[in-house]
């Protein structure tokens, strides 16, 4: 338990760092920015409480917000996916999981991580993106930002597990 | 009763699965809670009402951007190096471009040195100052170019001056430059004379030595000390008569002994030459159509 917490407080203050010192400062072609903290809330255990999981992505939304001058955004992007987490991993990876399990390429297999993957910051980026264009609606280029973003976010995150030392770590213990 | 009671058993029971649902369920309500604060958060940000707490000026978020800008401050030295160097160039342009502005305003509030006048007679001559761009004192028939031209009064057979004395005369103008012939010019002749006297001769230039230009034709029996001062004469309408020219420095024989033939050490240094002034003289032009109808007849 205090072992999850430790990485779980790991994980979440080195992307959040990663997060607000680089990331927000690319916009590639004006318009694609990676969100990569969502990695963050991918990579929590399977069988975390849902309402601390909810909390967790609400807090994590804030401190990332809180950097960006964007109070709400994130938090509220963050909650909607944390709250279509469990639902989707059920889809796309069933319901026979060991308890305990992180998600990662190992436990869930490529393909089922990829779907997995897609479909969580499909809806963080499209929520996030969506409540953004409130104050200026232009469709083209909001679906643009948000499969640039997506994209982008997506391939750090797979890049990122790929060299996830814990990742391989942990499935040779479990 | 009983059925009263069941009907609240009933009741009860339902109660309990409407609980049971909401306690199962409680993550829906947390998550509504939560998307409802976030859009609080949102709408109350869109107005000017910012919450301190959440932005980048709170202490904890400010510390560490500031933390941030200064680590990737450095990333962008090369580009800082750049602006600047830049900006340093533009500031350097602005300096000479001042300098020069306040020595054109010097040179024109200087006293003029050049002037030895015989009496309290009015200097009729205005004056324009320029700089000189371009000057050469090594070749046989030398040039200077200043940077004032028509524009700003200037015409040919006007007389150039210096602080220390007379430089030479315009030969060509364009609209911003004229081109001086300097007295270092063969091609150059002025009348002048001794201070003092009012003996006259003409100046000209041998081509040998830039420190030293001739005055021929003096007759034979005007006296005259090495050292002595040489001016302008009065008779050429170029310049004002008394501009200093020079000193004397050495004496010839010349033309059977009827003449004199002085070296004279100019007193404009026209290596070191930057400020000049050029004279106008109002009634050149009507000098100049006196003598060219007198020529015609």
């Amino acid at each position: 338990m205090i072992q999850d917490v430790i990485r779980g407080l790991i994980y979440f203050v080195v992307l959040v760092l990663i997060q607000v010192l680089f990331l927000n400062h690319i916009h590639f072609l004006r318009m694609v920015t990676p969100f990569l903290y969502v990695y963050f809330l991918l990579k929590l255990p399977y069988d975390i409480s849902r309402n601390y999981m909810l909390l967790i992505a609400f807090f994590t939304g804030l401190v990332v917000d809180a950097f960006t001058n964007t109070p709400g955004m994130h938090a509220a992007a963050c909650t909607l996916a944390v709250f279509c987490r469990e639902p989707m991993i059920r889809f796309w990876v069933g319901k026979d999981l060991p308890d305990g399990v992180y998600p990662s390429y190992r436990s869930f297999g490529f393909g089922n991580f990829f779907k997995y993957t897609l479909s969580f910051v499909l809806i963080h980026h499209t929520a996030l993106f969506l409540i953004e264009s409130f104050s200026l609606f232009d469709p083209l280029f909001l679906s643009l930002r948000i499969l640039g973003s997506s994209a982008m976010t997506i391939l750090l995150i797979l890049a990122v597990e790929a060299f996830n030392v814990e990742s391989q770590q942990s499935e040779d213990k479990r | 009763m009983i059925l009263h009671s069941s009907f609240f058993i009933l009741h009860f029971q339902e109660m309990r699965q409407l609980i049971d649902f909401l306690v199962r369920k409680r993550h829906w309500l947390l998550f509504f809670l939560l998307e409802v604060v976030a859009f609080l958060l949102i709408y109350q940000n869109s107005t000017y009402q910012r919450t301190i707490l959440i932005s980048s000026a709170n202490v904890v978020t400010g510390h560490i951007a500031s933390l941030a800008g200064s680590v990737t401050s450095y990333f962008s030295l090369g580009e800082v190096n750049r602006e600047l160097t830049m900006r340093n160039g533009e500031l350097e342009m602005e300096v000479i471009a001042l300098r020069d502005e306040i020595e054109a305003l010097q040179a024109k509030e200087r006293p003029f040195m050049g002037f030895l006048p015989e009496s309290i007679e009015h200097f009729p001559y205005s004056f324009v100052a320029a700089k000189v761009v371009n000057n050469s004192v090594t070749h046989l028939s030398n040039y200077i170019t200043i940077n004032r031209g028509r524009k700003a009064g200037i015409e040919p057979d006007m007389g150039v001056v210096s602080d220390q004395g007379v430089v030479g005369i315009v030969t060509k103008v364009s609209d911003y430059f004229a081109v001086v012939m300097p007295m270092l010019n063969p091609k150059f002749g002025l009348s002048c004379k001794l201070a003092g006297n009012n003996y006259f001769g003409t100046l000209n230039w041998n081509g040998r030595d830039p420190r030293l230009v001739q005055l021929n034709e003096l007759p034979r029996h005007v006296e005259f000390e090495k050292g002595d001062t040489v001016v302008t004469s009065s008779y050429s309408g170029i310049f004002p008569p008394g501009i200093i020219v020079g000193t004397v420095v050495d004496a010839r024989r010349q033309h059977d002994d009827n003449f004199h033939a002085l070296d004279i050490a100019p007193s404009t240094d026209f290596q070191s030459l930057t400020n000049v002034r050029v004279l106008i003289n109002p009634m050149q032009a009507e000098q100049r159509r006196l003598e060219s109808e007198i020529k015609e007849r």
